[in-house]
């Protein structure tokens, strides 16, 4: 196979349906005779439901239906639990509590949906779930991670001991040990709060059921559509082919979108199978801020042991981390946090407890980064804290400890969040530092610049972090690949497309493999009748798992091509070419056929064929990886803090990412640059606010900042590419990395920046306000 | 949420108690207040229109008195509910004799809110009820001196409690106050006033939306 497009910065094959308005989003599905449903919701955290009363919701003109927990009857069901617990880890304490798809008893976080009403317009349903009047007797609600543990603490889940919703402890090495050997051991307690992924397109379902044909189709907005038909056919005793799920075009998923079995993912189907008629439900905004999922809140009280050179020799951590109040999604974010705890660095004694608890809140599942950030804030922080108290240079201590690139593949000797051994199967994390100082400027700025800049009062400060990134998990990912009788490649994978571009990336793989041009590869994703095996696009895994997959279907029909070319011609597959979408025989121009031809010769209409032939140039493959490849990488910034508005102007930003072999680097560097906006979100803007009532306060776009254009800046992006030796593509994901070092990055640079007041900054989201506290309250300890 | 402050009324304390103990006076004093029985010795039940910020809705609510010791103090427990969301509080009121016909109001109490009133109005909540509380604490004054005047000359009560729009008016500039204190920005608060002003009076007349 000859690398033509695989590599290259092709420009994007959806953007032209994208752009034009010809894309279709799940609320573009209009079907006659369709229903609408709203949602009530609880404006309560934490209460016992004791009635509901729909009777006056009812003879509103326009409702069709309204159902709660108690009229579902015997449909009423906890939803699945999306991750088993780990098996492989001795003494893991796991509690299984699922959310429910309308509030039976106990109301556990505000937005818990506790009734659903359908009626011929929104308008009409969103009234209806006003006129419904409930009775419920409030609780105390459980918004602090350390009270909810506390032993008088109200319990969220009645038939629990406690709050605690997992406990898990891993070791390797001896940390005591190792913490009696060292000169210099740092105790320190990091806090993180709670971002939302806030995708510009909140969540939708269209679902209908056709009587006639005793099939069910649904557009949802999911991130996995196979494991949601399989889910919603065993639910609703239905074959796996009566359900089709559709995952159109989508507005970024980040995360909350996965293979949730949402509520409202679970009811809509239901209802449309109980009333025979199409429904569709569209989230509104406050909605997406009380009823889909978010991420980050962590407690770590962690210690780092040290030589006086530097050399770390140990490391322990015990946090606690924000199940909300259900945790389905298991222990995939705690420990993908417990895997990055040891960043880039070579560290033989690790201990580490993670407990997880249930709190009053809307649930805790992946957020891009998905555990990542927290582990990597906590590891960097230790290393600057250190640099600092042993005076060593940040890049210094960082460049003395990383893992030597021949230890590769490097066994981390405990378990990652797939409950397989955590192994970092390649990486060179030298060269990208020093390539990220070198643009950054880094020496320059430390020697010259920062000293002449804080000579004439300007707060301008530098921060240099390294990261690692778990990606491309198992178990598998699959794809078909046909040429059509037009010469066109038609390809099917399982993963959904929330805007990876993953309609020209995989198509420059299948191009380079049989020989067409970009543009001629069709691809369909994300629907189930098109292709039905698989998982769902997460865990920064499209590029590696179902690339490969498509790489090996592209590859059996380049054979296919070449075998049935070889017949054709009778000449010897080794005198065969393949390009722009004709086979020739080499050196013989006018021995030559279009694929297209070819495709129809090998699908005959007469005649008999040999046995074992199958028809057409059409092959289907699977391939899941050994274990996941660790991507990793290295930001760095230089930014200028206003001290009288604390506001904060980023003058430079430097990104090396090593992400294996690069596909597209266009969508790559698109990736990164969506990844560091979200992370100077979660670093500087972005903070969901529970008060103590368990009451989000700032569910509004108004509220909760989002940064704009003008808060992002230029982001040059470098690449280093040490690809995995774990796939035959060697790639590796970067859907996650450019959120993940930017909280660290961000503390660093502004403790640089505002050095002249000796700010020790534990704490992420930050912001101007929290900012100007932590240098009021040093200026009241001076 | 804790909300405290004092008041002084221009008026003896046992006039500021009747006052206060007043439901039809009290009820003039709460803006948008559309109604308030008696419902038993110390409870009284009512509905209020509320607006902050881009929330508004009928609330429909229960006040208690408790704790009772004419003329000095009492708790009030208050609890409403809406298709906005719940408001649900506890405060003690204690008058304190000044002399000279003055009486000091000392309040602090407790308030939760839940649901879109808390969510979307929440940056706005802590002006807005504090507005509320002293316009409505305008309003018994106002009362209180009326009546006090109508006491020493024998007249008529001459008062009439400010409408629905004035109070929202009110409030409006109490709020924009607080957001723009600068007097380099003074013409953006007038301007912005206006049209908050003319906002919420078409808002609250139904002629818009």
């Amino acid at each position: 196979m000859t690398k033509k497009f695989v590599g290259q910065p092709i420009i994007r094959n959806e953007d032209p349906r994208l752009l034009t308005g010809q894309a279709l989003f799940v609320d573009d599905v209009h079907i006659p005779g369709m229903l609408h449903a709203a949602f009530l919701r609880s404006d309560y955290a934490h209460a016992y439901l004791k009635s509901i009363d729909i009777s006056a919701a009812l003879e509103r003109p326009g409702v069709v239906a309204i159902y709660t927990a108690e009229r579902m009857g015997d449909d009423w069901a906890p939803g699945p639990p999306l991750v088993s617990p780990p098996a492989t880890v001795e003494d893991v304490v796991f509690n299984s509590r699922t959310q429910v798809p309308l509030v039976k008893d106990k109301i556990r976080h505000v937005g818990e949906p506790l009734a659903v009403v359908v009626a011929e317009t929104r308008c009409i349903a969103e009234d209806a779930a006003e006129d419904i009047m409930v009775e419920v007797e409030p609780l105390d609600a459980v918004v602090d991670l350390e009270q909810a543990l506390e032993s008088d603490s109200v319990l969220i889940h009645d038939d629990l001991e406690s709050n605690l919703a997992a406990q898990l402890v891993q070791n390797k090495g001896d940390y005591q040990a190792a913490r009696l050997q060292a000169d210099l051991v740092i105790k320190k307690r990091f806090t993180i709060d709670r971002g939302a992924a806030a995708a510009m397109e909140n969540r939708a379902v269209v679902a209908s059921w056709d009587v006639k044909s005793q099939h069910l189709t649904v557009w949802d907005t999911t991130q996995a559509p196979i494991p949601i038909r399989n889910g919603l056919a065993a639910r609703y005793n239905l074959a796996e082919h009566q359900v089709r799920v559709i995952a159109p075009f989508l507005g970024g998923g980040f995360g909350p979108k996965m293979m949730m079995f949402y509520p409202e993912e679970l009811l809509i189907p239901w209802l449309s199978i109980k009333l025979g008629k199409p429904i569709k439900w569209i989230e509104d905004r406050r909605e997406n801020f009380v009823a889909t999922t978010q991420e980050r809140v962590q407690i770590h009280e962690a210690e780092i042991a040290l030589t006086s050179d530097g050399r770390i020799l140990g490391l322990s951590d015990t946090f606690l981390h924000d199940s909300g109040a259900y945790d389905p999604y298991g222990l995939t974010i705690p420990l993908n946090t417990q895997s990055h705890l040891l960043g880039t660095y070579d560290i033989a004694n690790f201990s580490s407890e993670i407990k997880a608890v249930f709190t009053n809140k809307v649930l805790s599942t992946p957020v891009r980064g998905a555990g990542r950030p927290q582990g990597v804030y906590v590891i960097e922080r230790l290393m600057d804290i250190a640099a600092r108290e042993l005076g060593m240079d940040p890049v210094e201590i960082r460049k003395l400890n990383f893992i030597p690139p021949d230890a590769f593949p490097y066994e981390q000797n405990y378990i990652d969040q797939a409950f397989a051994p955590l192994i970092f199967d390649s990486g060179n994390y030298l060269p990208a530092l020093e390539k990220a100082a070198q643009m950054i400027g880094y020496e320059s700025f430390i020697q010259e610049e920062g000293p002449r800049l804080r000579a004439e009062g300007r707060h301008v400060g530098i921060g240099i972090v390294a990261f690692p990134e778990t990606t491309g998990v198992g178990p598998y990912e699959g794809a078909r690949v046909m040429v059509e009788p037009s010469g066109k490649i038609s390809v099917a994978t399982g993963v959904g497309s929330q805007g990876q571009g993953h309609f020209t990336s995989f198509a420059q793989i299948v191009a380079d493999q049989v020989g067409v041009d970009v543009r001629d590869v069709n691809m369909v994703t994300g629907d189930t009748a098109e292709f039905h095996w698989g998982t769902g696009t997460f865990a920064s895994r499209g590029a590696v798992v179902a690339a490969n997959a498509i790489n090996a279907a592209a590859f059996s029909v380049r054979k296919k091509i070449l075998e049935h070319a070889s017949k054709h011609f009778d000449a010897p597959e080794e005198e065969l070419e393949i390009e722009n979408g004709q086979v020739r025989v080499a050196d013989v121009p006018r021995m030559s056929i279009s694929l297209g031809e070819l495709a129809e010769l090998a699908n005959p209409l007469r005649g008999a064929v040999e046995p074992g032939t199958e028809p057409g140039l059409e092959a289907t493959a699977y391939f899941g990886p050994k274990y996941g490849a660790t991507a990793f990488g290295v930001h760095a910034l230089i930014l200028e803090v206003d001290v009288e508005t604390m506001m904060v102007d980023i003058k430079k930003y430097v990104v090396v990412e090593d992400c294996g072999t690069i596909l597209n680097p266009l969508i790559l560097e698109g990736q990164i640059h969506g990844g560091v906006s979200m992370g100077i979100g979660n670093a500087y803007y972005e903070q969901l606010i529970y008060d103590e009532n368990g009451q989000l306060l700032n569910a509004s776009l108004a509220d909760y900042l989002i940064p704009s254009a003008t808060e992002i800046p230029r982001i040059e992006v470098s690449h280093q590419q040490t690809p995995s030796p774990l796939n035959p593509l060697g790639s590796k994901g970067a859907g996650e990395a450019g959120a993940i070092p930017v909280p660290a990055l961000f503390a660093q640079a502004l403790e640089n920046a505002l050095d002249v007041y000796n700010i020790e900054i534990t704490e992420t989201p930050l912001s101007p306000n929290k900012l100007y506290e932590l240098l009021k309250h040093k200026e009241e300890q001076l | 949420m804790k909300l405290d402050g004092e008041y002084t009324f221009d008026g003896p304390r046992e006039q500021v108690w009747e006052i206060v103990r007043d439901p039809d006076v009290l009820v003039t004093a709460l803006p948008g207040a559309q109604s308030m029985e008696q419902v038993g010795e110390n409870e009284y039940e009512g509905e209020m229109n509320l607006r902050i910020g881009p929330v508004a809705g009928v609330f429909s609510g229960k006040l208690v008195v408790s704790n009772e010791i004419p003329p000095e103090s009492c708790t009030l427990t208050v609890e409403g509910k809406g298709k906005q969301g719940f408001v649900n509080g506890t405060g003690h009121v204690n008058l304190e004799d000044l002399g000279d016909d003055k009486t000091l109001m000392k309040y602090d109490g407790d308030m939760q809110v839940g649901g879109k009133l808390a969510s979307v109005g929440q940056r706005l909540i802590d002006t807005a009820s504090k507005s509320i509380i002293r316009q409505g604490l305008d309003t018994l004054n106002n009362a209180l001196v009326a009546r006090v005047a109508a006491h020493s000359t024998g007249g008529q009560v001459a008062y009439s409690a400010p409408s629905e729009t004035e109070f929202a008016a009110s409030v409006a500039k109490d709020m924009a106050g607080e957001a723009f204190s600068s007097s380099r920005v003074r013409w953006i608060i007038i301007a912005a006033v206006i049209i908050i002003i003319v906002l919420l009076y078409f808002l609250i007349s139904g002629n818009a939306v």
